[in-house]
């Protein structure tokens, strides 16, 4: 219940005096506050930006072994193609050769170009022509030389011949190639 | 919210003043939510703000930010009203010119607004929480008896008298008299009861032409043997009675002013009391109730004189009771900060 006239003045706990301080206090502490969380966020950033860093380099150095393996492995396909087309070359020679010690008068049906040997099939107007003109040259080239014939319709001979280069021969082939291979990728590299 | 909370670690300083005709009397209380931890009561002889008072009173209102300073209102111009409805509040006293307050609903207590602004202005270098009205102290000291009892209570102070009449705790009537103004007041309802018996006087008066002035002259012989004064036996009698006079005289002087004045004022008071009864009694506006008894709220030490004459002449059952102004100031800003 109201008794008075007049109420009760506002009670202040804090002085003028006292508030003036405090709200210089006040704004000493904000500011030293503001600029500390100023250097934790920069710091923050910075760390942020390191770690950044870090990870990209980490990556960078994934791709570069990845570029690395993959380069590695181009130039082994290379060696690669290299001794295909080599090997297609050396091929390509050989089957050109071997035409070219087919006679005229010797017709071949089929030839078969194995690992280590070479089957033909063919027409001959007879054993002789065959021996003297192809086997010939045939018994220079393989170790093995097999040869078989049958009379066609027209009186000629149809004829199997079958030749075969002995295995230590064409593993030394087989090496010599390799390392021909060998130096050509080092001197590429180079 | 914080100021809640502080406020319940400092401790509530509360300084109530009370201007007496020649005096103030400052009491510092200084209580926690529950106790009383340390008062003081300091008499300054000045009805203002003195240097004195208000380093007085700086020292202790220092001490806590929750201090509270309270004045009880004693301008004349004040007074309390029967009703609490504002239309019916000029009937009683000008309510544009004042500050009325309502006292639980059932009648209102008012003081000029003027008054309070300069009683507000008068104590600005301290500054002013409450300022009390003498009807609102009344009301609250005699809450038991107002409550039960259909009677009048007068709070007496040292300059004015706060008259009430309550009946079983509706109000009837209330007057503030201030002594010093009414001096002049009953003289002239002094004056003005003299003048009627005058003019009684002079309507009963005696026709002078039919007064026989030989029969009064033989009369008038009896005082005019102006020889009988040299007798030397009645000279020594007029002699002991004028040094009994002068015995009389001095016995008095060890207490001269305070009795003489005492008496006034007791008489005064009486007179103030007894001229509201009757304006109470006579005036239509007011719910007229006869006044079996009188509760007196005495804050200065009355005598016994103006109960003997209340009792005596307007024959009232006269209850004094001793009543502590600062202290029950102290309270009512207790009970008002509640």
């Amino acid at each position: 219940m109201k008794y008075s006239y007049t109420s009760a003045r506002k009670k202040k706990i804090v002085t003028p005096e006292l508030q003036l301080l405090f709200i210089f206090f006040g704004i000493t502490l904000f500011m030293l506050f503001s600029t500390y969380a100023f250097l934790l966020f920069k710091d923050y950033r910075f760390l942020e930006q390191s770690r950044d860093i870090v990870q990209k380099r980490f990556d960078l150095n994934i791709s570069l072994s990845s570029m690395k393996s993959k380069i590695t492995f181009i130039e082994k396909e290379l060696a690669l193609s290299e001794r295909v087309y080599t090997q297609n070359t050396v091929l390509k020679d050989s089957i050109a050769n071997l035409f070219d010690l087919v006679p005229q008068r010797i017709t071949l049906s089929e030839a078969s170009l194995l690992k280590n040997g070479l089957i033909l099939y063919g027409i001959t107007p007879s054993k002789d022509v065959y021996n003297f003109m192809l086997q010939a040259p045939l018994r220079s080239i393989f170790h093995k030389n097999y040869s078989s014939f049958y009379p066609d319709k027209n009186g000629w001979l149809r004829f199997v011949s079958t030749n075969y280069i002995e295995e230590n021969d064409i593993q030394n082939y087989d090496l010599k190639s390799e390392d021909l291979e060998e130096q050509d990728t080092n001197e590429g590299l180079e | 919210m914080l100021n809640k909370l502080l406020e319940g670690l400092y401790h509530k300083i509360f300084v109530n003043i009370v201007v007496y005709r020649s005096k103030s009397i400052v009491y510092v209380e200084e209580s926690n939510k529950d106790e009383i931890i340390n008062s003081i009561e300091e008499s300054f002889d000045t009805t203002t703000l003195n240097a004195k008072m208000y380093s007085f009173i700086k020292s202790h209102i220092e001490e806590s930010p929750f201090h509270y300073i309270s004045i009880l209102d004693t301008s004349c111009s004040q007074g309390a009203a029967p009703t609490c409805n504002p239309k019916e509040m000029p009937l009683y006293f000008d309510s544009t010119s004042s500050k009325q307050l309502c006292y639980a609903d059932g009648w209102s207590y008012y003081s000029s607004k003027a008054d309070l602004h300069l009683l507000k202005k008068e104590y600005s270098s301290i500054g002013v929480d409450f300022i009390f009205s003498p009807f609102v102290l009344l009301a609250k000291f005699f809450k038991d008896k107002i409550d039960k009892h259909t009677s009048m209570y007068v709070l007496i102070g040292d300059s004015f008298l706060s008259l009430a009449v309550f009946d079983h705790s509706e109000l009837l009537f209330a007057e503030h008299l201030d002594m010093k103004n009414n001096k002049e007041s009953d003289e002239l309802l002094m004056d003005s009861s003299s003048m009627q018996n005058l003019e009684f006087e002079l309507e009963s008066s005696v026709n002078l032409d039919d007064i026989d002035v030989e029969d009064d002259i033989g009369e008038l012989n009896d005082f005019g043997d102006i020889e009988d004064l040299d007798n030397f036996e009645d000279i020594n009698e007029f002699s002991e009675i004028k040094e009994d006079e002068e015995k009389f005289i001095e016995e008095e002087d060890e207490y001269p002013r305070n009795e003489t004045e005492g008496f006034n004022e007791e008489y005064q008071r009486f007179s103030l009391i007894k001229s509201s009864l009757k304006h109470f009694y006579k005036d239509d506006k007011y719910k007229s109730q006869f006044v079996e008894s009188v509760y007196i709220a005495d804050g200065v030490g009355v005598s016994s004189d103006l109960k003997r004459y209340l009792e005596e002449e307007i024959f009232l059952s006269v209850f004094v009771r001793r009543i502590d102004l600062c202290a029950e100031v102290c309270e009512l800003a207790k009970a008002e900060l509640q």
